[in-house]
């Protein structure tokens, strides 16, 4: 098929979005998505104006078999002890503390840029880490110590099922968790209160993909910087 | 199609920050999004797939999709709620071909223009707005958009639609259900379609006049 034809893009993509290119169809079609963008966006745009039709579709609460199901297959995890995720309260709050996140975020971009300048720090790649991540990072931190940018300096690539998570160093004491960076070349934002409070230095650590499952760093330093 | 995100309900921010952080491979993030997410997605993936163990399975097979794919999901070319529910779909119509060749579905659709028929009830129970001229901007007008296009086609137009949307079923299982030749039925949905896509860029083209004059 000719799939330069936006007639019959159109069509295709509104019976995908639809359900009713069925068979081999619409596997080929699925294969082709993600190298044509004039298909995956006429794609979008249908599933986007048949969202409405699933509003009505009155919600059913699966089993609790099936998360644990998703889990094993993803992590290969023991079940955790069935009920915890019916603590209600954990998962409000945890949502409200998303909430606002955003909001705190929409209120920081709102606001005139600080006149007192950022904190510049240059993290260099550790011995340690060379094997594992070749390039070093550099952070800089607001002046109140409450948003941090993290940047790869080269080119960052990390092997399937690592993760690399930032560190708050204390001069004294153990590292604090400041979460996971992304691997790709982007940059990565935290906002954290008391990002600079007692803190020494920065480090990266190379973790088991989701992160510490102890809390403290598990791998290799691969990255550190002295404030 | 580009999205503002400004416009967003509290909701749709929640779901793409949960999102955004689950592509980073954050396990806490992806509880949330499932406790948040996972009865919907449930009952859509059942509307499609009725036969409960296989839709538990397909539910499963969802998540482990949004945890690998959240990389994917581009918050400037869609919203977190289509994006979810199109895995969804996909996956419960990618389940139907391993089932048995005879459908199990058993529709309670009744007739053309029947108003008992079943999936009618579902389409009036689209959310509707009688909104003023700056909420017409919302989603709730879109949804309200979609019902009043979807009002406005032929009655084995809307019926074909709501069948292959609402059960999943292929054009030809559209064909039996209505005991109709399969070549009508199809050409009943592209029209369908085409109509629908006609009367969505009118109601579009209103709400874009309607915000340039404010």
């Amino acid at each position: 098929m000719d799939y330069s034809r936006p007639a019959l893009v159109e069509r295709l993509a509104a019976e995908y979005a639809l359900g009713t290119l069925r068979g081999p169809a619409r596997r080929r079609f699925e294969t082709l998505l993600p190298a044509h963008p004039a298909l995956a966006s006429a794609v979008q745009a249908w599933q986007q104006r048949l969202q409405p039709l699933a509003a009505p579709v009155a919600p059913v609460a699966p089993p609790a078999n099936v998360w644990t199901g998703v889990q094993r297959r993803l992590f290969g995890e023991p079940v955790p002890a069935p009920g915890w995720w019916q603590r209600l309260g954990l998962w409000q709050g945890f949502t409200g503390v998303a909430l606002a996140g955003v909001l705190g975020l929409g209120v920081l971009l709102s606001q005139p840029p600080e006149v007192q300048p950022p904190l510049v720090i240059v993290m260099n790649s550790t011995e340690a880490g060379t094997p594992f991540v070749k390039t070093g990072f550099v952070a800089s931190i607001s002046a109140d110590g409450g948003a941090l940018v993290l940047k790869p300096l080269g080119t960052l690539t990390l092997e399937q099922g690592r993760a690399l998570e930032l560190w708050a160093v204390p001069g004294k004491g153990a590292p604090r968790s400041l979460g996971l960076i992304s691997a790709q070349q982007q940059a990565t934002t935290l906002l954290r209160a008391h990002l600079l409070k007692d803190t020494a230095a920065f480090a990266v650590s190379l973790e088991p993909a989701g992160g510490s499952p102890t809390g403290a760093p598990t791998g290799p330093i691969v990255s550190a910087g002295t404030i | 199609m580009s999205l503002p995100t400004t416009d967003w309900s509290a909701r749709s921010q929640e779901l793409a920050t949960l999102l955004s952080r689950v592509a980073l491979g954050d396990r806490q993030a992806f509880e949330a999004l499932y406790r948040a997410t996972s009865s919907q997605l449930f009952g859509v993936v059942l509307r499609i797939n009725s036969d409960r163990a296989q839709a538990e399975e397909v539910l499963q097979e969802v998540f482990v999709n949004i945890w690998r794919a959240a990389g994917g999901f581009d918050v400037a070319r869609s919203q977190p709620l289509t994006w979810l529910n199109s895995v969804a779909r996909n996956r419960a119509i990618d389940s139907l071909r391993r089932r048995a060749a005879e459908p199990a579905t058993v529709s309670r659709f009744t007739g053309l223009d029947d108003d008992e028929g079943g999936e009618r009830d579902l389409l009036e129970a689209m959310p509707s707005a009688d909104a003023g001229p700056l909420e017409l901007l919302d989603q709730a007008a879109q949804a309200n958009a979609l019902q009043q296009c979807m009002q406005a086609l032929s009655g084995q137009q809307r019926s074909s639609l709501a069948l292959a949307y609402y059960q999943g079923l292929s054009h030809a299982e559209v064909a039996e259900q209505m005991s109709q030749p399969l070549g009508t039925v199809k050409s009943w949905v592209r029209r369908g379609l085409l109509s629908l896509r006609a009367c969505l860029d009118r109601a579009a083209g209103l709400v874009d006049s309607v915000k340039g004059a404010a």
